[in-house]
């Protein structure tokens, strides 16, 4: 019975506060949480120098469409027995010491340049910016109506040595595309 | 893969309202995680953003909460299309004017397969069904569509696309009742393994009851079953093949009048109308490298369908290939081929409806050209391109177009077209031969008759729309239009005789059909949505539509330009409410006005539906729905003979469960 007092109250009231109790997750909080899985699901070549980091980074190029998705999502979390920092970054230099690095849409025109920055490290290259997977990206976030799916371009996550259990490739739309010009 | 839903960059910046405890998001597994449905700043995959054509795509989440149980009404919460239920198992479906059951210059395709009939040139709404959930999208492209899609895209183009077999893993199972659908019964299962193999099969029957008659007949009482299957495999990382086929039959019923030569001279009959069928189709992909690709589809269409009046039997091949190329200038190249041939053999009951030969079989040889060209990088492309097609009717025929699409901003876009369509003639231009009793001590009859020089109808069209993201939760879509006709169906010069045989004596006049209207149609689809807060969508939209035609010069008829004129709405108003409340509850309204149509005698209406859905957990889902609440019933369009057809209130309770 209260239920249905809140729901008329709502549709009189157009109340916020008390109609938004079980929305649905935002889209980038699920893609936050991909993210972590992410790290869960592949496995990252040893360091060869020996400059064993202490922290699993990972990393935001250009603006943050995450919002505080990211961080309530992945602070207090730890990958490969490293805690996880989050890392804002806007210079592609930067980018080199994450093991993950999203990169906003809005990097677009300088994508050909980060990637070729990146060429063969052991950083997964994540993006929901049209083509990526196609422009040499490693995994490209693909929304079908209101869920969010992924392709994976397996041309690219070998080249960085990247190793990509089943249980993601079997979820995961996968390509393969030798596409060294990155453009 | 082509046709994933890709937002535009700019949608997505907006994304840091209504932040959740992400905890239970993080116990998902990754196949869990995949079928979280999510807020996101717009529908709007960046497709529809860049599409120079006034497009409206019907998402599966707008199909869930639209409360309706078949393909026909769903078409009604698109901007710019006029559905009318003309009874229980009989609709008109128009677009940009032309309304009729048989609208004959709309195309509709379900997966690439196309469901026009030849026989009366329009589509048999009354079995073009499948599984509601499994339908991906519905993309509706409102105005000429010649180019890509061939004839007889002249108004407009349905598309109709189900989800890979990938999106439709494990079991569903769904249970209808109510009023007027009495009975629904769905089922479903899909599976799959890792190497790129799924596959999917479903089932679906249903009891729909009759609409209101003045005299209580239940002729529109209908039973219909249906069974299907999809299977997707990707053997390499390259190729991708689907195989799909569904069988149905139909028992639904229709009121027609019938003339006969001798008395009674008329005749009305209440009659089953059986409708069966199946088809097979097929498609290979291969991306043959980074920028090109290439598609081989072929399919079997076959339909049979035994009404009072006359009989169909109906088998169509089609087989169409498709190139795609994007060159290093960033031009894209589409080039395709395709053929098709449809047999059929009609059986004649009454003398005085026939098509003659019984026996034709209608061949179609079609290939197309079109260029993408960026003038300005991410700012103006230019598309040209055109039909090259052959029919057995009117030989050779072109449709080209050109359309500009302008990116002003992120936030808008502006996009220009111009086309030629053509409607292609059918059997029943050519081959029709209908007799219908008028009155008189010595009978006299009206006879309609088949022209076999009768002309493709033809189209010039020129559009304009503009999209814009007027703010965060604010989409904007307009469209306005300028159609020019010629060779618009109609009668010829009648001329008058005495005929004897069969006997007995009678009067004819006769009535050739001709390609005797012109005229012209103007109009505006202003289309909103607005997302105030995260829990409260509203839709809306506004159709005008301005018609004018006339007879061309040597021509008389005051039938069809009266009907052509007076058979669309000219105003339609329709908005939607989608609230998401606690506990998982939803709350869905629609209103719609259609203003009148005079040449039906049909006044204008306003009615309302409303869903209430509650989804306690991922398994199980309740829905009751209303339907044509603000009134008992409403007619929307004439039916064949005599009284008009009420359209009742109505509801139901679904509840489906998944795993």
């Amino acid at each position: 019975m209260r239920n249905a007092w809140i729901a008329i109250v709502c549709v009189l009231l157009l109340d916020g506060s008390l109609c938004a109790q079980q929305p649905k997750p935002s889209e980038y909080q699920v893609k936050a949480v991909y993210l972590y899985n992410f790290g869960r699901f592949i496995t990252w070549p040893a360091n060869p120098d020996s400059k064993e980091l202490k922290s699993f980074p990972i990393c935001v190029l250009g603006q943050d469409p995450f919002g505080p998705a990211l961080d309530t999502t992945l602070a207090s979390e730890s990958l490969d027995h490293k805690p996880i920092v989050i890392r804002r970054i806007s210079k592609p230099q930067d980018s080199t010491e994450c093991r993950i690095l999203f990169i906003h849409s809005s990097a677009s025109n300088q994508l050909k340049e980060i990637l070729s920055a990146l060429d063969h490290l052991a950083i997964l290259t994540v993006s929901d910016m049209a083509d990526f997977s196609k422009r040499g990206g490693m995994i490209q976030f693909v929304l079908e109506g209101e869920k969010v799916r992924f392709e994976v371009n397996l041309a690219n996550t070998e080249n960085a040595n990247l190793t990509l259990s089943s249980e993601l490739l079997k979820v995961a739309r996968v390509v393969r595309r030798n596409d060294k010009s990155g453009d | 893969m082509a046709a994933g839903g890709l937002i535009t960059p700019s949608l997505t910046n907006a994304q840091q309202s209504g932040q959740q405890p992400v905890e239970s998001l993080k116990e998902l597994s990754l196949e869990q995680l995949g079928n979280v449905e999510v807020t996101t700043a717009s529908k709007e995959p960046e497709q529809v953003w860049k599409t120079p054509a006034a497009i409206y795509v019907l998402t599966q989440e707008d199909i869930r909460r639209s409360g309706a149980t078949s393909i026909p009404e769903l078409l009604r919460l698109v901007p710019g299309v006029a559905v009318a239920r003309i009874d229980s198992d009989h609709w008109s479906v128009s677009i940009r004017g032309f309304a009729g059951q048989f609208s004959k210059s709309l195309l509709v395709l379900i997966d690439g397969r196309s469901v026009y009939t030849p026989l009366f040139a329009g589509v048999y709404w009354q079995v073009q069904d499948t599984v509601l959930e499994d339908i991906e999208r519905i993309e509706v492209i409102r105005g000429p569509g010649g180019t890509i899609w061939g004839a007889n895209a002249v108004n407009g183009v349905i598309n109709i696309i189900t989800k890979h077999s990938r999106d439709t893993q494990g079991a569903l199972a769904s249970a209808t009742a109510g009023t007027l659908d009495q009975g629904i019964g769905e089922f479903r299962y899909g599976g799959g393994n890792d190497k790129g193999f799924n596959y999917r099969v479903y089932g679906k029957g249903f009891i729909r009851g009759s609409e209101s008659h003045a005299d209580n007949a239940n002729f529109d009482h209908w039973r219909s079953g249906q069974l299907g299957f999809r299977t997707d495999w990707s053997p390499t990382s390259t190729d991708s093949i689907t195989i799909q086929g569904d069988i149905y039959k139909s028992d639904d019923g229709e009121r027609v009048a019938v003339s006969l030569y001798s008395p009674p001279s008329r005749l009305v009959l209440d009659g089953p109308h059986d409708v069966g069928g199946g088809n097979l189709l097929g498609r290979w992909n291969r991306k043959l490298d980074e920028d090109s690709d290439l598609q081989v589809q072929a399919y079997y269409d076959r339909t049979s369908r035994f009404s009072p009046q006359l009989g169909e039997i109906r088998n169509t091949f089609d087989i169409d290939l498709l190139y795609h190329v994007k060159l290093k200038n960033n031009q894209e190249i589409s080039l395709g081929v395709g053929a098709r041939w449809s047999p059929d053999t009609v059986l004649q009951n009454f003398d005085t409806l026939d098509f003659e030969p019984h026996q034709e079989t209608d061949s179609i040889y079609s290939w197309f050209l079109q260029d993408q060209i960026p003038i300005v990088r991410d700012k103006l492309s230019l598309t040209v391109g055109s039909k090259f097609e052959h029919n057995n009717y009117s030989g050779f025929e072109i449709q080209p177009n050109a359309r500009l699409l302008w990116t002003l901003t992120n936030h808008q876009t502006i996009w220009a077209a111009i086309a030629r369509a053509v409607r292609t003639p059918s059997r029943l231009d050519q081959d029709l031969q209908l007799t219908t009793f008028l009155g008189g001590n010595l009978p006299i009859y009206l006879r309609v008759l088949g022209n076999k020089d009768f002309k493709p109808e033809n189209l010039i069209g020129s559009e304009f729309g503009y999209r814009t993201l007027v703010a965060k939760s604010l989409y904007v879509d307009v469209s306005a239009f300028y159609n020019k006709y010629d060779d618009l169906y109609g009668y010829g010069a009648g001329t008058a005789f005495v005929e004897t045989s069969p006997p007995p004596v009678r009067l004819i006049l006769q009535l050739p059909l001709a390609n005797a209207l012109k005229g012209t149609t103007a109009g505006v689809e202003i289309a909103p949505e607005w997302e105030p807060f995260e829990w409260l969508k509203l839709k809306g939209s506004y159709s005008f539509l301005h018609l004018n035609v006339n007879n061309k010069s040597g021509f008389a008829d005051a039938l069809n330009t009266a009907s052509d004129n007076g058979s669309s709405p000219h105003h339609q108003f329709e908005l939607q409410t989608l609230f998401n409340l606690p506990k998982k509850l939803e709350i869905d309204g629609t209103v719609r006005y259609v203003s009148a149509l005079p040449a039906q005698l049909v006044e204008a209406y306003t009615t309302a539906d409303i869903r209430f859905g509650w989804r306690p957990s991922a398994s199980w889902e309740f829905s009751l729905v209303g339907q044509n609440l603000l009134q008992p019933r409403h007619v929307e369009f004439g039916a064949d003979v005599d009284t008009l057809v009420g359209i009742k209130r109505a509801g139901y309770l679904n509840i489906t469960w998944r795993r």
